[in-house]
């Protein structure tokens, strides 16, 4: 036989998807042949490794129940208790913030309290008399009305007064 | 056991929501009919049988915990294979886990796994020979994708349907088959490089 099968047509074989064409020289060229039966067993000895490595004995696969059912178990439990320190968590944020409530108000009242104090000083460093002096120039500056009023318009005393010196 | 009956099992269990012992000993004939199966599929594909037997309760545990999430409409063999083949996808991306692979399973597992071979009697050059070519498969089958490996596993170690793979990989037919003939390809690639004598 002059023409042997390709690579991929004895890998199509290999898969079970060849035609009519592929089978009938299988059955006439030994060396296609060959090849072909030389690849199936090579798979056929790597599938047995797999199956004899996983043939183990009752007491493995009862073993694994075993462990599978514990970790089951232990999975529900597991969870649980991070559902507890979950609640917990919760529960100790809620009470930080209920107490930490009534604090903003205060620091409110307290940084008010400072920015009148402020004014305040700033008002009086602004002031061309010290306060306490306040009060004595009041009585200066009615004092200085006084006279100013005497001056400008004199009372009938004194008008009686100059009359008579005259 | 047969599709029907698989339901059958599940959907009681799915009807007890809480986390009762007797909603877990309901689930332990589905464990016990599929445990070797999904076991042979996660060593054929993390290559170590340790991390086979973790992976494996992992996969019957997550089954269990998702099991409201079964429909029904495929098996539960199917949905079964399903996450056991995420779950080895999962384990070797992790890339330390790789690490950690490498170095232990390369050793004694993989050794372990190599020596296994069907026929104890036959000749010793036969039984070289076939060491020889299963460790070159193996070789291989480590160099594919994760999904390449699982549609491989799946059609010559467990001897799937391209439907069934197609249903467990969530791919089209197609689409598997071109991955099948890629894998084929870069194995016999592998075995030809490889120099496994004839």
């Amino acid at each position: 036989m002059s023409k042997h099968l390709s690579e991929d047509q004895i890998t199509e074989w290999l898969l079970g998807a060849s035609d009519d064409f592929v089978s009938r020289h299988l059955e006439m060229c030994d060396a296609c042949s060959a090849e072909a039966e030389r690849l199936r067993n090579t798979i056929s000895c790597f599938r047995d490794s797999i199956h004899a490595t996983a043939q183990r004995d009752h007491i493995f696969w009862t073993n694994q129940q075993l462990a599978m059912g514990q970790r089951a178990s232990a999975r529900g439990w597991y969870s649980l208790r991070w559902a507890w320190v979950a609640a917990m968590a919760m529960v100790l944020i809620a009470a930080l913030f209920l107490t930490r409530a009534p604090n903003p108000p205060q620091n409110t009242a307290t940084e008010d309290a400072d920015n009148a104090l402020l004014q305040e000083v700033q008002g009086d460093l602004a002031r061309e008399v010290p306060k306490a002096l306040a009060p004595a120039v009041l009585i200066a500056e009615e004092r200085n009305e006084i006279l100013m009023n005497q001056v400008a318009r004199p009372n009938e005393a004194t008008l009686k007064k100059r009359r008579q010196m005259k | 056991m047969a599709q029907n009956e698989e339901a059958a099992v599940l959907i009681p269990i799915q009807e007890k929501a809480g986390l009762g012992t007797s909603a877990l000993d309901d689930f332990t004939p589905l464990v016990q009919s599929h445990q070797q199966r999904i076991y042979r599929v996660l060593l054929g594909m993390v290559r170590d049988p340790d991390a086979a037997e973790t992976l494996t309760q992992e996969c019957f545990l997550k089954a269990y915990q998702k099991r409201a999430s079964f429909r029904g409409a495929a098996s539960a063999g199917v949905w079964l294979l399903k996450i056991a083949v995420n779950l080895a996808r999962d384990h070797r991306r992790s890339r330390l886990r790789e690490f950690w692979h490498r170095l232990s399973s390369s050793f004694e597992h993989v050794a372990e796994l190599e020596q296994r071979l069907p026929d104890p009697h036959a000749s010793q050059e036969r039984v070289l020979l076939g060491r020889e070519a299963v460790a070159t498969v193996w070789s291989a089958v480590e160099k594919l994708s994760p999904q390449q490996r699982a549609i491989f596993i799946l059609r010559f170690v467990e001897e799937m349907s391209l439907e069934e793979i197609a249903e467990v990989t969530s791919l089209k037919v197609g689409t598997v088959k071109t991955h099948l003939f890629r894998a084929v390809r870069a194995i016999r690639q592998r075995l030809k490089g490889g120099g496994v004598r004839e």
